[in-house]
């Protein structure tokens, strides 16, 4: 087996790893429990981030708005000081120093591969102020516990999240025969029903119709967040009554009953358990590990599992691994920029993320360079995860990553960036090429164009060495 | 306000539209003809750029925002002044303006907005393609799109080959490309050779690092690729900060400093398109106008109609050219906002029907699907 399956199904082997004996059996047993986050950092709750969130928002439009009307100038100043106080500069930092440092030590990175996955299979894209205070906590306490559960529940969780209703408008949408639709006239908003139906489960490929659409936005009715003037959106989730539309619904052809708060559960699980939807979400995952346009030969013994298991995320993972490995060898794959950064901060043990004790904030003055610095690398090779532009979540495809502009940002990280991340012990050639013989077949041939700058340990010998190695087509495609 | 519905679309689109379309060849049509476009995100008020004048109303509606010196159009319209350089071109025919215009799209949604401006479609986040790539596929000009930021654009996508220019905070030394360039082989490294080829071809300026957040270099750079014969067609520039809920200010209000940031790039773009400019279609493109009536903390809300900025040496003379659809209660949409009588993507499918010289009806039918868009060719540009 190459040793790329390691890269394949996680973050290649640091230079404290060995090969194992049986890679498909290392990969299988990292399946079954959830890791434990490691950041020894502030780990903060969904609950408190949403709170600093609201004090955001409610002090920005219903105080400095009002209060600074006639003096932009002032505006912005008392805004950016609102800005520190309630760490919305800040977090999103700490988030992706969290994310990083989980996908760097974790013990069971296979399953961090995952949790990548459905984070974006479920993204939030940017919006409003989601990914300063909100995406982060969603994937660490919404999407991981799921991971060891069903994908029905998964489905349940994401959709009756804060989260996920905030960023696809659904406590703005009412039923029109409501009480509070009646009252205020007002109507659906399709669009969390759509995604849910579009991106979440079924796909496009079930045939549904706008109807479909409509009769399920009129089932999610009523899920929303509790409104008050403090808190503004940042309430809880809550089922209202009196937004939801009265009356039986029918969607797919299935007929449920007028049961309030009941429907959507039952509507999920049957969405959720739809062939054409596990068909849909299989090929997604194999597509994710395996190559990016999947045979129905790769991807039937995921289907099978899934109907075996009835659609136990464990099960289903285990199949993927197994498919990955089977077809290691003769498939390719291209990572999108966030996954080889982190595989070369895996493989090369790279200085990032900052430690936990410089990541600390105060609260006080902006957060500085060195804090922003993993953040900022991350929007530089053009992937900052908590930010795709659509609720689609970032392409796994190799067609959408590969521009002109994006390659040469991988070729400026490699030897301009990762230099000063390599951490001073690690500065010889030797270190270099025990690491690519950790994590590459034809590490000769590697270590062969970077032998001229064998004796060189500055920034710029390591700016050599490393843009050539971190650009190689086996090393941003296995 | 002199301008009303009456003495709009008299004898001219729809006639036109009938009579099928006729491609003139000359020499003129063989020069390369460059269509930039850009994108203004967050909602552009285009009762800010382009406001009309003496409406009691609107000065009324919006006592903490009104313009005391704007630039003079004509007896209706008047012009934000931090837009110099239109009002320049205007004296030159060589700046236009659509008004009360906007893609069919009046939820008020940014993100369903600008997925709709890119895509030109109806439902949000129902195609994956932007009607610019549509547009570039189905009249087979591949590899001429330029996009001035990271990641492609939906606005470009459905073309292959497309280039992007968003320099790395530093130099990148591409003789590193050089070195691995051979290693790249077999067919499932293709595509990333073809790329690498692309890099590899760029000229020296483009190699050269610069600030991607100085917009001034990227407006120069690609003046300078849009001026070669052989260069990009398209260009696609990103803005953003339109959304201005609070002290929307007037002249110097923080939409006027948005307005600025768009007067710069078609300054430098001016300048440096030289001759080539009198080739070239600058148009914005938003995702909807704003509410007339300022709100609590002197901005405003999402609205729905604005406007089309224009520049540029195929225009066919200096306009604002609207069915004006006038700003009292009953006239505005919902009773809030600005309302759209110009499907805006009628301006863009003829657009670029003029600059990749196709057929209007052809785009209509391959890039919006056959929706009901009049051509304004003979309206708005040079044909």
């Amino acid at each position: 087996m190459s040793l790329n399956f390691y890269r394949r199904v996680a973050f290649g082997l640091s230079p404290n790893e060995n090969p194992d004996k049986d890679p498909l059996n290392w990969a299988i047993n990292q399946l079954d429990t959830i890791p434990d986050l490691l950041w020894p950092g502030t780990i903060p709750t969904e609950k408190d981030l949403r709170k600093k969130y609201g004090e955001w928002v409610y002090g920005d439009r219903e105080v400095l708005r009002k209060k600074f009307k006639n003096d932009k100038h002032a505006y912005r100043k008392a805004k950016d000081e609102l800005r520190i106080k309630t760490g919305e500069r800040y977090f999103e930092l700490n988030e992706h120093a969290i994310r990083h440092f989980q996908t760097k030590y974790s013990k069971q990175p296979v399953f961090e591969r995952f949790w990548l996955f459905w984070g974006n299979h479920f993204a939030i894209s940017e919006k409003d102020f989601l990914a300063e205070f909100s995406t982060g906590p969603y994937q660490r306490e919404i999407i991981r516990p799921n991971m060891v559960k069903t994908f029905e529940e998964m489905v349940q969780s994401v959709t009756t999240s804060w989260c996920m209703i905030h960023h696809l408008d659904n406590s703005e949408s009412f039923g029109p025969n409501s009480k509070k639709g009646m009252e205020w006239g007002e109507t659906i908003n399709e669009n969390h029903a759509r995604e849910l139906l579009e991106l979440h489960t079924v796909s496009p490929n079930a045939g549904y119709t706008q109807e479909d659409v409509i009769q399920l936005a009129y089932i999610m009715t009523g899920w929303a967040h509790k409104w008050d003037r403090k808190n503004l959106e940042t309430g809880d989730i809550w089922f209202d009554q009196e937004m939801h539309q009265k009356g039986d619904k029918i969607v797919l052809g299935v007929k449920y009953k007028n049961d309030a708060k009941r429907e959507l559960a039952k509507v999920i699980h049957d969405l959720a358990t739809h062939p054409i939807c596990i068909k849909f979400v299989s090929t997604k995952l194999c597509r994710h590990f395996i190559t990016d346009e999947p045979t129905e030969e790769m991807i039937d013994p995921v289907i099978e599992a899934w109907n075996k298991s009835n659609g136990n995320l464990i099960e289903i993972h285990k199949a993927v691994i197994t498919q990955a490995y089977k077809y290691n060898e003769i498939t390719h794959k291209f990572h999108p920029p966030e996954i080889w950064l982190m595989q070369l901060s895996r493989m090369f043990d790279l200085n990032i993320p900052l430690s936990f004790e410089k990541m600390n904030y105060t609260f006080k003055s902006k957060p500085n360079n060195r804090q922003r610095q993993l953040s900022w690398i991350l929007r530089e090779i053009g992937h900052s995860p908590y930010r795709a532009k659509q609720p689609n979540g970032w392409s796994d495809l190799e067609v959408d990553w590969v521009s002109p502009e994006l390659l040469l940002r991988r070729f400026w990280f490699a030897s301009v960036e990762l230099p000063m991340l390599v951490k001073s012990g690690n500065r010889s050639h030797g270190f270099i090429l025990s690491c690519l013989k950790n994590n590459f077949e034809d590490h000769e041939n590697m270590a062969s164009l970077i032998d001229n700058f064998r004796f060189g340990t500055s920034d710029y010998d390591l700016g050599q060495k490393y843009g050539v190695i971190c650009n190689l087509p086996g090393v941003l495609k296995i | 306000m002199n301008c009303t519905r009456r003495n709009f679309l008299i004898g001219g689109s729809t006639t036109l539209f009938l009579s099928g379309y006729f491609p003139k060849i000359s020499f003129a049509s063989m020069q390369k003809k460059n269509l930039i476009i850009i994108s203004l995100r967050g909602g552009m008020d285009g009762l800010t750029a382009v406001p009309v004048i003496g409406d009691k109303r609107l000065k009324k509606l919006r006592k903490k925002l009104i313009l005391e010196d704007v630039l003079n159009l004509n007896s209706d319209f008047g012009l934000h002044p931090k837009l110099e350089i239109f009002h320049k071109l205007w004296q030159k025919n060589q700046a236009a303006f659509v008004h009360a215009t906007n893609i069919p799209y009046t939820g008020r949604s940014h993100f369903d907005g600008q997925n709709l401006m890119e895509t030109g479609a109806h439902i949000p986040y129902k195609e994956k393609t932007g009607w610019l790539g549509r547009g570039l596929l189905a009249s087979n000009i591949i590899g001429k799109g330029l996009a001035i930021s990271l990641p492609m654009p939906l606005l470009l996508r459905g073309v292959p080959q497309n280039n992007n220019f968003f320099p790395s905070p530093d130099f990148v030394e591409t003789k590193l490309i050089d070195q691995i360039y051979n290693e790249f082989k077999g067919e499932h490294n293709e595509l990333i050779k073809s790329t690498l080829d692309t890099i590899r071809q760029r000229p020296l300026s483009m190699q050269i690092a610069t600030d991607s957040d100085d917009r001034k270099k990227l407006a120069l750079e690609a003046a300078k690729q849009l001026k070669d014969q052989s260069g990009p067609r398209v260009a696609v520039f990103d803005l953003d900060g339109f959304d201005t809920h609070a002290a929307q200010g007037g002249v110097d209000g923080a939409h006027a400093d948005e307005l600025e940031e768009v007067n710069k790039i078609v300054t430098i773009l001016h300048e440096n398109l030289g001759q080539a400019f009198d080739n070239t279609l600058i148009l914005t493109l938003t995702e909807f106008g704003r509410t007339i009536k300022q709100n609590g903390g002197y901005g405003t809300e999402h609205g729905y109609g604005s406007a089309i900025l224009m520049a540029g040496g195929l225009l066919k003379k200096s306009q604002v050219y609207t069915d004006w659809p006038g700003l009292k209660k009953k006239e505005l949409f919902e009773g809030r906002d600005l309302n759209s009588t110009i499907d805006s993507r009628a301006v863009y499918n003829s657009a670029m029907s003029i600059c990749f010289n196709q057929d209007p009806e052809f785009l209509r039918k391959k890039v919006f699907w056959g929706d009901e868009l009049p051509d304004l060719s003979q309206e708005l540009f040079k044909i």
